[in-house]
């Protein structure tokens, strides 16, 4: 039963630093292997997670919510005021998006998103976080310089445009809804969604390149 | 609590790697911790008693150590203080003694189940209560100046700074107390702070930071 002691937490993580190996893989394999031994955990189940979300669960559902919110006005109406209720509409809402909302780009707004306390993420639409996502140097650096962050992904961000740094302290999750590019006029969902970067997703990347697939 | 975790504006970390690869799983192990994360966890576990469970996590290990691999030792942590496996498991790294009574594992172990089910997992966390917001939309308030020595979601960065509330949004489990095991809804909401009024370097700035915010870490300025 969990006792909620944060002191005798502290206390294990101490012990642990001696008892378990340094490196990550022994770690994990040691926490499967015990946990299986005890019947807490399947390794079928872990087979199947992994499955999951290396091959289905992605940025890929992330950009086709975006395609379709570019494409269909009603269902960009349905997803800003209800973005759970209208990503449960192509069959994405699950792990992190119970409560998800969607901030849009404008020519005057650039939207950034970042869990500065630990690396919350909305995994059922954009899939594992990328590793820079997770790391002290964005964590730290998005709140206090936005614009520095965005050079160093290639982004310049012009004095005019304002931008909004979503820091996820709750239960809220955040995707970005980046600006349609122009000459894309005749563009079908698919290959508008070919368009869409998991960065823009985030807020690190900001103008979509037209590419030759999106013009296939 | 004031940990290591808590890095909004710490400074020092040095430029972003913005092309390290990590899709979806670097290695091996990352999947297999993910997938233990999901289908593994103790019964009465709440998320901010995990998300506590990691912040403890001594600063130079959390601060230098693999983002998934934190999550293995957390699970480690969290299993060995509801007395679910031992340290000398451990050390012996396999179990020693079988659990009394082992969980009723749900039978996931297809992808396809996985899919199915994944959205009775979209874990809502707010809930209709009788009190009244005390705050309303463009009200001006100011954050507590104070931290609290255990779990809380109020960011060192964004104390005893004034803000604007953006947006409500419902009574969320309040994750101070969530943290200890107890279930009480609070009023949540988006409150939004200028650049300018967090850090010294921006008053030029009309850059603005956002953060969802429960009711008891604000008040009216």
């Amino acid at each position: 039963m969990t006792n909620y002691d944060a002191q005798e937490v502290a206390r294990i993580h101490q012990e642990l630093r001696e008892r378990l190996p340094r490196d990550p893989a022994s770690r994990v394999e040691a926490l499967e292997k015990i946990l299986t031994e005890k019947g807490l955990v399947d390794p079928q189940s872990i087979d199947a997670w992994v499955e999951a979300y290396q091959d289905h669960i992605g940025p890929k559902r992330g950009a086709s919510v975006v395609a379709r919110a570019w494409s269909d006005v009603g269902f960009k109406q349905r997803l800003m005021a209800d973005a759970p209720a209208a990503i449960d509409e192509l069959g994405y809402l699950g792990r992190a998006t119970g409560h998800l909302k969607v901030v849009e780009n404008t020519t005057t707004v650039h939207n950034l998103v970042v869990c500065t306390l630990c690396s919350c993420y909305p995994f059922s639409i954009l899939g594992m976080a990328p590793a820079w996502y997770k790391v002290a140097a964005y964590r730290s650096r998005a709140v206090r310089d936005p614009r520095g962050v965005l050079e160093e992904f290639g982004v310049e961000i012009s004095n005019d445009i304002e931008v909004r740094v979503w820091d996820s302290t709750a239960e809220l999750r955040y995707l970005v809804l980046p600006q349609r590019p122009d000459g894309t006029e005749h563009f079908d969902e698919d290959a508008l969604a070919s368009l869409v970067t998991r960065n823009s997703m985030i807020g690190t990347d900001r103008d979509l390149k037209v590419t030759a697939l999106g013009e296939d | 609590m004031d940990g290591a975790h808590d890095l909004g504006g710490q400074q020092g970390f040095g430029p972003i790697e913005v092309d390290s690869v990590s899709e979806p799983f670097n290695e091996e192990w990352e999947g297999r911790e993910w997938g233990i994360a999901q289908c593994a966890l103790t019964p009465d576990i709440t998320i901010d008693w995990w998300r506590y469970c990691r912040e403890l996590i001594l600063p130079e290990d959390y601060l230098t150590r693999p983002y998934l691999d934190s999550w293995a030792q957390t699970d480690f942590a969290t299993y060995i203080e509801a007395g679910w496996i031992s340290l000398e498991e451990v050390d012996h790294r396999g179990s020693l003694i079988g659990v009394d009574e082992p969980l009723d594992l749900p039978c996931i172990t297809s992808v396809e189940d996985i899919l199915k089910d994944e959205r009775n997992h979209a874990v809502r966390y707010h809930k209709v209560v009788e009190s009244q917001p005390l705050f309303s939309e463009g009200q001006n308030i100011v954050t507590n100046k104070e931290g609290v020595s255990g779990h809380t979601r109020l960011p060192r960065y964004a104390r005893g700074i004034k803000g604007a509330i953006n947006a409500y949004h419902g009574a969320h489990v309040f994750p101070d107390l969530s943290a200890q095991g107890k279930t009480t809804h609070q009023h949540l909401y988006s409150v939004v702070f200028a650049c300018a009024d967090l850090w010294p370097e921006t008053h030029n700035s009309k850059d603005k930071v956002f953060l969802d915010l429960w009711e008891s870490y604000l008040t009216e300025a």
